[in-house]
């Protein structure tokens, strides 16, 4: 659906994104991941046909988002950081204008508005003027807008910015049943969104592809994958020196020293090492409160990843 | 097609839009108490040289007003969907440049003549109930709504053109009305001492000498072509403008 080869793009002489290559396959839920001014906006706006790339070549749906530029934009629902949208039309009367603009017939205008003002929850505001909506509206009015004429590919550019706890989960709910039907690319720069989401995850930093996989691959990535996390009573060195020791313990970090010590255990990829630790402990003769194995989470393996 | 979806929104959102309002209400105001001013001037003097219609186009202050009204209608045109970011969403729709640049001449144009329309209804009114009877003198009053309609395009093409160049609203005003002085301030050369041969040619610029002509009831083919012209070239430039974002790199 997206064909990324080679993409640069300056302005004027800043290097916003650098060589990127990817590709999105039809069906998939991809997140775009990457602290801010990693260059996800420029990119989604390449691919939407709004900003011309400096260098390389990138296809949407088989066409050039440059010389192809009318067919792409036919098939995409782009929705901008910061919706955009006008102040003073209302609802009803903006979304009209777009999917007339968006080339939906005639006949099926009406349908089609039913139906995202359905799946956006738009329903008791549509009579309003934008201007007066609030932000949670506001973001669902924009996506209503890329959704109005059923393109195959979204393009969303940090959708759940600037929403409350609430909106977000409703928005994150409605993009996981939007990508039944449709091919999404999204960008985020919250990592637990991606998580729930998506099935994809491309990390960008500083206009490069760190990193391409399924959230779980990722995370796995990260130093194997688990860890151990351990509170005893014991001197920090000593037990440090004695876990280290266990076979297949990578790395032990002393997490807090005081009454009770915590320790973070590593192990290699894939193996469990609860035994060997627990085997310590009691040839140590040290008073246990905590054995518990930890999951790598997303942020850890966007902290490496990221980080210089 | 995408253009007369565009034409409706541009040319509606004059008709919400509060300036768009003051702008209305000051030139029927204005108009219509100057044209009342005349018309009880030319009365109380026994003045039969000149037509009513003749003496409110024909002033400095029938220009001030199209020089200053038509830049306040352009100057949000491109700038404030610039500003707000909107123009992002309008360009990422299955629309050509050259769509939403007409769109949004015409819908400032289809303004620009509902403005002027009172100054029309006032002859009309003349006509119906004076006494003794002022009788309407079709001619010299369709020339000069037809100059009218001709300047008018030619100064809103200047303002859709600045109002692409920036994002603020205020400099695209201004650089409008500079650019609308500069082309009108060409009348005044015929005031200056120059060779008669420099002065005819500059003749065919001036609005004040094509207004002279045009509001006596003679047509010249030479505005229709001037104006035309510079309207369509400035529109080209703006959309060449408009383009370069998509097509540069
Ligand atoms: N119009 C622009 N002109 C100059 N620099 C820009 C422009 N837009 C973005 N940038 C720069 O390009 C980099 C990437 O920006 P952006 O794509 O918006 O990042 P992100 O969306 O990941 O936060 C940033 O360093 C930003 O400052
Ligand atoms: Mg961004």
């Amino acid at each position: 659906m997206i064909d990324v080869q080679n993409l640069s793009k300056s302005y004027s002489g800043f290097r916003a994104v650098q060589n990127l290559n990817f590709k999105v396959d039809r069906g998939e839920i991809v997140g775009f991941l990457g602290p801010n001014g990693a260059g996800k906006s420029t990119t989604m706006k390449i691919l939407s046909g709004y900003l011309p790339p400096t260098d390389g070549q990138v296809k949407v749906a088989g066409f050039d988002v440059v010389s192809e530029s009318l067919e792409v934009r036919r098939r995409i629902g782009y929705m901008p950081e910061n919706v955009p949208l006008y102040n003073d039309m209302r609802v009803n009367e903006f979304l009209r204008f777009r999917a007339k603009l968006k080339q939906v017939p005639g006949s099926r205008i009406k349908e089609r508005l039913e139906a995202v003002k359905q799946l956006c929850a738009l329903q008791d505001v549509d009579r309003k003027i934008i201007g007066t909506l609030s932000k949670g509206y506001r973001q669902r009015v924009a996506l209503a807008d890329a959704l109005v004429h059923d393109p195959d590919l979204l393009i969303l550019d940090e959708p759940t910015i600037g929403l409350d706890p609430h909106q977000i989960r409703a928005v994150r709910e409605l993009i996981k049943d939007l990508g039944k039907k449709h091919t999404i690319l999204l960008s985020t720069h919250i990592l637990s969104e991606v998580e729930m989401t998506c099935n994809r995850v491309l990390i960008i930093n500083r206009g490069r592809i760190e990193a391409s996989d399924t959230p779980a691959n990722l995370t796995k990535l990260v130093r194997g994958g688990g860890s151990l996390r351990v509170e005893v009573k014991a001197d920090a060195k000593d037990a440090a020196a004695k876990l280290s020791a266990v076979a297949d313990v990578e790395d032990v970090e002393v997490l807090l020293e005081k009454d009770w010590l915590q320790l973070r255990v590593f192990a290699k990829p894939g193996i469990d090492v609860r035994d060997g630790v627990y085997a310590v402990i009691k040839r140590e003769g040290w008073d246990l409160r905590e054995l518990a194995r930890e999951r790598a989470t997303l942020e850890e393996a966007f902290v490496e990843l990221t980080q210089d | 097609m995408a253009f007369w979806t565009l034409y409706r929104r541009e040319a509606g959102s004059y008709f919400v839009s509060p300036i768009a309002y003051v702008v209305f209400f000051a030139t029927a105001l204005g108009v219509g108490a100057y044209f009342n001013f005349i018309f009880n001037y030319f009365n109380d003097y026994g003045i039969r040289q000149l037509t009513v219609l003749q003496a409110s186009v024909n002033t400095f202050f029938f220009w001030l007003t199209l020089m200053v009204q038509i830049p306040v209608l352009t100057m949000r045109s491109f700038s404030e969907e610039f500003k707000l970011g909107t123009i992002e969403m309008l360009l990422t729709a299955p629309v050509r440049e050259w769509e939403v640049v007409l769109a949004k001449f015409f819908g400032a144009f289809s303004f620009f003549i509902t403005l002027w329309i009172p100054l029309f209804f006032n002859l009309l009114l003349l006509t119906a109930f004076s006494n003794p009877h002022v009788p309407l003198l079709w001619r010299p009053t369709l020339n000069t709504a037809l100059l009218i309609v001709l300047v008018g395009a030619f100064y809103i093409s200047i303002g859709i053109f600045t109002s692409v160049l920036t994002k603020n609203q205020i400099i695209a005003a201004i650089l409008s009305f500079a650019l609308i002085f500069l082309s009108f301030s060409m009348s005044f050369v015929s005031y200056l001492k120059v060779t008669a041969q420099t002065q005819n040619l500059l003749s065919y610029f001036s609005a004040i000498e094509q207004m002279d002509t045009y509001s006596k009831g003679i047509f010249d083919s030479r505005p229709v072509v001037f104006y035309l012209s510079g309207t369509v070239f400035l529109l080209l430039l703006t959309q060449r403008f408009l383009e370069a974002r998509r097509l540069k790199s």
